[in-house]
């Protein structure tokens, strides 16, 4: 009895949530700040470089792996909600091929097309506009607000990553120094 | 019809999300200036999206050199377990 109660009430309140997130973005970007959604992205981090270190053992793919493993992470924490996190989780880096071929096609249609937009907003803001769908990930062809309203939760994200990274940094660096075993040659 | 509307969104709707936008960016925090032009705030939006993309680039780099002595002592990965959990 009180285990299905428990069921019934776990499901409203996710439904809650569920609505709530439709109709607001905002929730969701103060989230990044806080500290239970940093330490739960931490672990998952650590997870997940684990398997980065069993799986790219040389030096410059290590990188690039755990970036992407940081980035997946990020991404998953956004519980798809957001298009940036979406694009991330749905894409690999056979993406940035196709990515540079579609930039190339693309200012070659914005150079054609911008002369004669002229009509409401100055082509400098369009430009920029531009740029910043090309930074926010998934986010090009997205119309104005809602590129502002994914770059407002990608820049929130993006700055919890920077902390979580940073002090799992330094907890291995201080880890590393006291272990006292010395480095590998 | 949806892409007309798109190029008619009011100048007001602009400067409203303008300035959710500024109150993101960690400068316009500190200066307080209540008018940026969108054109600045765009650009300086970009710039910042960019310095921390860098600054996830160095820590993943760093990240990926301590990996290496994490190689030796799996307690160590509890240890650091057990410090984020706190």
């Amino acid at each position: 009895m009180v285990i299905s109660n428990l069921e019934g009430e776990i499901a409203s309140k996710e439904g809650e949530r569920k609505r709530k997130r439709k109709g607001e973005v905002r929730p969701s970007q103060s989230k990044w700040r806080l500290d239970s959604e940093q330490k739960t992205y931490s672990s998952k981090l650590l997870e997940a470089l684990r398997c980065v270190r069993a799986g790219a053992p040389a030096e410059p793919s290590r990188t690039r792996a755990v970036r992407e493993a940081a980035n997946r992470a990020l991404a998953m924490a956004a519980r798809g909600q957001t298009r940036w996190s979406r694009a991330i989780l749905s894409s690999r880096t056979l993406k940035l091929t196709a990515a540079k071929r579609r930039r190339a096609a693309a200012s070659r249609l914005k150079r054609s097309g911008g002369a004669s937009q002229e009509k409401k907003r100055p082509p400098a803001i369009q430009r920029k506009a531009r740029v910043l769908g090309k930074l926010v990930p998934g986010c090009r062809q997205l119309s104005f607000p809602k590129l502002l309203e994914e770059t407002s939760d990608y820049i929130a994200a993006l700055e919890m990553q920077v902390r979580a990274m940073s002090a799992l940094s330094e907890i291995l660096s201080s880890i590393g120094s006291g272990s006292g075993a010395p480095p590998p040659a | 019809m949806s892409s007309s509307r798109r190029n008619r969104i009011t100048d007001e709707e602009i400067n409203d999300l303008i300035s959710k936008l500024q109150s993101l960016l960690p400068e316009s925090r500190r200066r307080n200036t209540s008018r940026a032009s969108a054109s600045k705030l765009l650009k300086e939006t970009c710039s910042y999206i960019k310095s921390l993309h860098r600054e996830v680039d160095d820590l993943s780099d760093r990240l990926s050199e301590l990996m290496a002595t994490m190689d030796n002592n799996s307690p160590q990965a509890e240890i650091i377990r057990s410090l984020l959990r706190s």
